[in-house]
């Protein structure tokens, strides 16, 4: 039992980095229909700049994230207008487009930082809280309630503010929100903005976890869109549960299966997802005849 | 015989390669053609077939590791390794492949490249394949007293391969089956509803794929007798994945381009591989941008960029030439719906629908906007299955059949918004609908390929009658989206009448067309009824619909509201009420007073 509780809460902290970075995927697809591969990449990037700040000035691990944020906002930005020519078109040039941006920013990362990365001292310095015998790592908490007040407040922007809800008039349909008097190109450029924001919130927030190295955003990035994928692609509170599920079937796969729980962790989401190909909010896409 | 001579040159050039070729410089080669090898597979299942494959080195890493496995471990000889190791990755291909049956795409994508994962996760921890170490010494390949652990004499053993796996791939690119897999490409729904066996077809993609990929990990395990996880990570699968989008997806000798470049540029930058990844990266940003199609696209776009500023003059349809007359046999019913029902969440889109057509008749099917005319036609062609009901084709029921088993019951169909193939040409797309063989036909690729040959050249002389009879030999070689709408139109008639259906159905043949070409429409559907062919139109043309129909079923609101000659329907009171809207159920101002009071009351 509270091994299970331990796997769980070591679950949902990786679970909640990970429905960062599938809510990151979620909304560059769902306004501009495009399925970013570079996302894990940004987030390794991230992860480089918080820590880098957060190492050379002293300055508050929060003062880090911000940086870290506007830098991955700035390479989004650049992302989105390098391919929007091929936005809304052909969907398996646009998947290469941004798996060769992947390699470029992975490829830059190793000339900047080298290629063998930097272990993160964790910010918050008191020790693991114990409840009834299972012991709560601090950062955990922190990494928790940062991911939802995240996730707060892009609810809050998407729903209750003009510039969130142009957004998601794009997102439903480009031509009719062009019509309205919507800068699709603007609302599109904001939405990579926020995306990669979020990629870069989710990098710092794994950095004090793992190691960080320039391959990091491979796998991260994997797992971040599988979890966007089983939640259902495009959709934000199916990012949120993607995330926590992937998170969980990963502490679970390395519980159980040690070094092999990779190979458990996806051999598990190809059948899942073979059987449910939707995911759980389910992207409907009818193919008209 | 500028070809013939060209592959002659190729040969030799190839052949005498080594002799100018220094120790150090054969084995970049030598790797170089496992790479085109790799590249060739990767081409025919992502830029022909296109299955989103991101397993693709995984499938080189299971060939590899399966001879060092059995040769090392199990102590079996290197060819009979070999030829496991070639099952084994055609099995994993396979495997890999069955995710493509449900899932497309970006979905696709991902979870080939979790397997990938998954494959190294497994060969970095499991003793049998040596964890992160790898294993080293495996023997050298035996072949009748040649020392093949030169790299001189190995790089003839690679030459034969690679030609015969090239000739192999070009062959399928340029027959029956690649045409299928390029048409499945583009639009898998019209591929189906051609009869082409769509799952059938993407896990032959993905065995192509094992295929390649095994034959390239055998003799990489033979070439460097050493395997390790590293080889086959996601840093390699992107610098496949590079050599094929820089060559061009689509074109097998665009791949092997590619891959020999790049190969060569990976080679001459290997002191500064960081900056080389950052240049790979660019490069294919950049080529995806501005020339999708790869090297090997780049002639036809600066042709077409040279045409655009000559103009072109317009292309013109040929008269039709009809069908000869077919004895009319009458009665049996060719169609039979009964009572179907179908519904989308809340929306019933067809209510209890019953009609049947017999035999060489031409039914119209009318009604408003949303009635669920199309519906019905996707429910007869199998694209939807019905909630209740059933669909009888002469008598036999067929009720929820995919599109392509009643497209091999010949049922064939045109699309109201037009689904013709734009990257194959029109003759292609017409060799699309002629070529009536099922998938199983392909186990003649290697074993008589010859017979593929003859197959292929029979098919195109009936394609050359089929483009004289519908009038389209100015127009023969175009890509369709390069025609006006009317002579697209055309091609779809023809392409359906290409499957020699027995019932065609017609979605709005006559929208977007002038008067002269719906006069041409009526004399051609009126010629393929004569020969035989039960049609089924729909049509907003009601001038069209009254001339040319024998019988007239409408449709409003998903229900049948009227069935009979054409003069008899259209005076039909429900009819008209449909079309015009009933005035004595609609809104007026005293009714809409009348309920105020009533509610204030």
């Amino acid at each position: 039992m509270q091994v299970l509780l331990q796997t769980l809460i070591g679950g949902v902290t990786f679970g909640a980095v990970y429905a960062l970075v599938a809510m990151g995927f979620s909304i560059v697809y769902r306004t501009m229909g495009l399925v970013n591969f570079a996302h894990g990449s940004v987030v390794m990037i991230g992860a480089y700049a918080a820590s880098t700040f957060y190492l050379a000035t002293r300055l508050p691990f929060a003062v880090a994230i911000v940086v870290a944020i506007a830098v991955t906002a700035l390479i989004g930005l650049v992302i989105e207008r390098f391919l929007r020519p091929l936005e809304n078109k052909d969907f398996t040039l646009m998947l290469i487009g941004t798996i060769g941006f992947g390699a470029v920013l992975e490829a830059g990362a190793v000339l900047v930082w080298g290629a063998t990365g930097h272990a993160v001292p964790s910010p918050v310095a008191t020790g693991p809280i114990d409840v009834a015998g299972i012991r709560i790592p601090t950062y955990s908490l922190l990494v928790i309630a940062v991911a939802a007040a995240a996730t707060g407040l892009l609810a809050l922007f998407l729903q209750r503010t003009k510039r969130g809800a142009a957004m998601q008039a794009v997102a439903m349909d480009h031509q009719a929100a062009t019509a309205c008097g919507i800068h699709v190109g603007r609302s599109n450029a904001m939405a990579f903005a926020i995306g990669a924001g979020l990629a870069a919130l989710a990098g710092s927030l794994i950095g004090p976890m793992l190691y960080v190295n320039p391959t990091m955003g491979g796998t991260l990035g994997i797992k971040g869109f599988a979890a966007a994928m089983l939640g259902g692609f495009g959709s934000m509170p199916g990012a949120i549960v993607g995330g926590l599920a992937f998170g969980l079937l990963d502490a679970f796969a390395a519980g159980n299966f040690q070094e092999y729980s990779e190979l458990v962790t996806f051999l598990v989401f190809a059948v899942i997802v073979m059987i449910r190909p939707t995911g759980i909010f389910g992207e409907a896409t009818v193919n008209r005849a | 015989m500028r070809r013939i001579l060209f592959i002659i040159l190729a040969a030799v050039a190839a052949w005498l390669l080594p002799y100018g070729l220094g120790g150090y410089a054969i084995h970049v080669a030598d790797v170089a053609i496992i790479f085109a090898i790799l590249a060739v597979g990767l081409g025919l299942t992502m830029g022909v077939a296109g299955q989103i494959n991101l397993a693709q080195v995984a499938f080189f890493g299971v060939g590899a590791y399966t001879v060092a496995i059995l040769t090392t471990r199990a102590g079996l000889g290197f060819w009979t390794a070999a030829l496991l190791a070639l099952v084994t990755a055609v099995v994993a291909g396979l495997l890999a492949g069955i995710p493509a049956l449900r899932m497309q795409s970006h979905y696709l994508g991902i979870v080939t490249l979790g397997l990938a994962l998954a494959f190294t996760n497994w060969v970095t921890n499991a003793h049998v394949a040596g964890r992160a170490e790898g294993i080293s010494d495996l023997p050298v390949p035996p072949m009748f007293g040649v020392d093949l652990s030169s790299g001189y004499l190995f790089y003839y053993v690679e030459l034969v391969v690679f030609a015969v796996a090239l000739a192999f791939a070009l062959l399928v690119v340029r027959s029956p089956l690649g045409r299928r897999l390029r048409a499945m490409r583009d639009d898998d729904l019209a591929a189906g509803a051609l009869g082409a066996e769509i799952p059938l077809l993407r896990m032959t993609a993905f065995v192509l794929s094992g295929l390649y990929g095994g034959l390239a990990g055998i003799l990489y395990a033979g070439l460097i007798r050493f395997v390790a996880p590293e080889s086959f990570n996601i840093a390699n699968m992107f610098l496949l994945l590079a050599m094929v989008i820089i060559g061009g997806r689509s074109s097998i000798l665009g791949c092997v381009v590619g891959a020999v470049a790049l190969s060569l540029v990976r080679e001459a930058l290997l002191d500064a591989s960081g900056y080389a990844q950052l240049g790979y990266g660019l490069v294919v940003v950049l080529v995806v941008v501005f020339a999708p199609k790869g090297l090997a696209g780049l002639p036809g776009q600066l042709r077409s960029l040279l045409r655009r500023r000559g103009g072109g003059s317009r292309a013109q349809l040929g008269p039709f030439q009809p069908y000869e007359a077919a004895a009319r046999a009458g009665g049996a019913d060719v169609l039979e719906i009964r009572g179907v029902t179908m519904r989308f969440k809340g929306l019933v889109a067809l209510d209890e629908v019953s009609l049947t057509v017999p035999e060489g008749q031409i039914r119209g099917i009318v009604g408003p906007n949303g009635s669920g005319k199309t519906t019905l036609f996707n429910v007869i062609s199998g694209f939807y299955t019905p909630g209740q009901g059933a669909v009888l084709l002469r008598g036999r029921e067929v009720t929820g059949m995919a599109p392509y088993r009643l497209a091999q019951r010949r049922v064939a169909r045109t699309f109201q918004n037009l689904r013709l193939f734009e990257d194959l040409s029109v003759r292609e797309n017409l060799l699309l609908g002629l070529d009536r063989t099922r998938t199983w036909w392909i186990w003649r690729y290697p074993s008589v390929p010859w017979k593929v040959l003859g197959y292929e050249r029979a098919l195109r002389r009936r394609a050359g009658a089929l483009i004289e009879r519908f009038g389209l030999a100015e127009v023969a070689d175009a890509e369709p989206r390069s025609l006006p709408y009317g002579i697209q139109r055309r091609i779809e008639l023809a392409r359906a009448m290409a499957m020699a259906p027995d019932l065609l159905l017609l979605d709005e043949p006559a929208a977007g067309l002038n008067g002269e070409e719906v006069r041409q429409l009526a004399e051609i559907v009126r010629s393929i009824r004569d020969a035989g062919v039960t049609v089924i139109i729909i049509e907003h043309n009601m001038g069209l619909v009254m001339s040319l129909c024998d019988q007239v079923t409408v449709l409003s609101s998903g229900k049948v509201i009227a069935d009979g000659p054409p003069a008899e329907v259209a005076v039909h009171p429900d009819v008209v009420a449909a079309y015009l809207g009933d005035s004595m159920a609609a809104p007026t101002e005293e009714s809409a007073e009348a309920a105020v009071e009533e509610a204030t009351r």
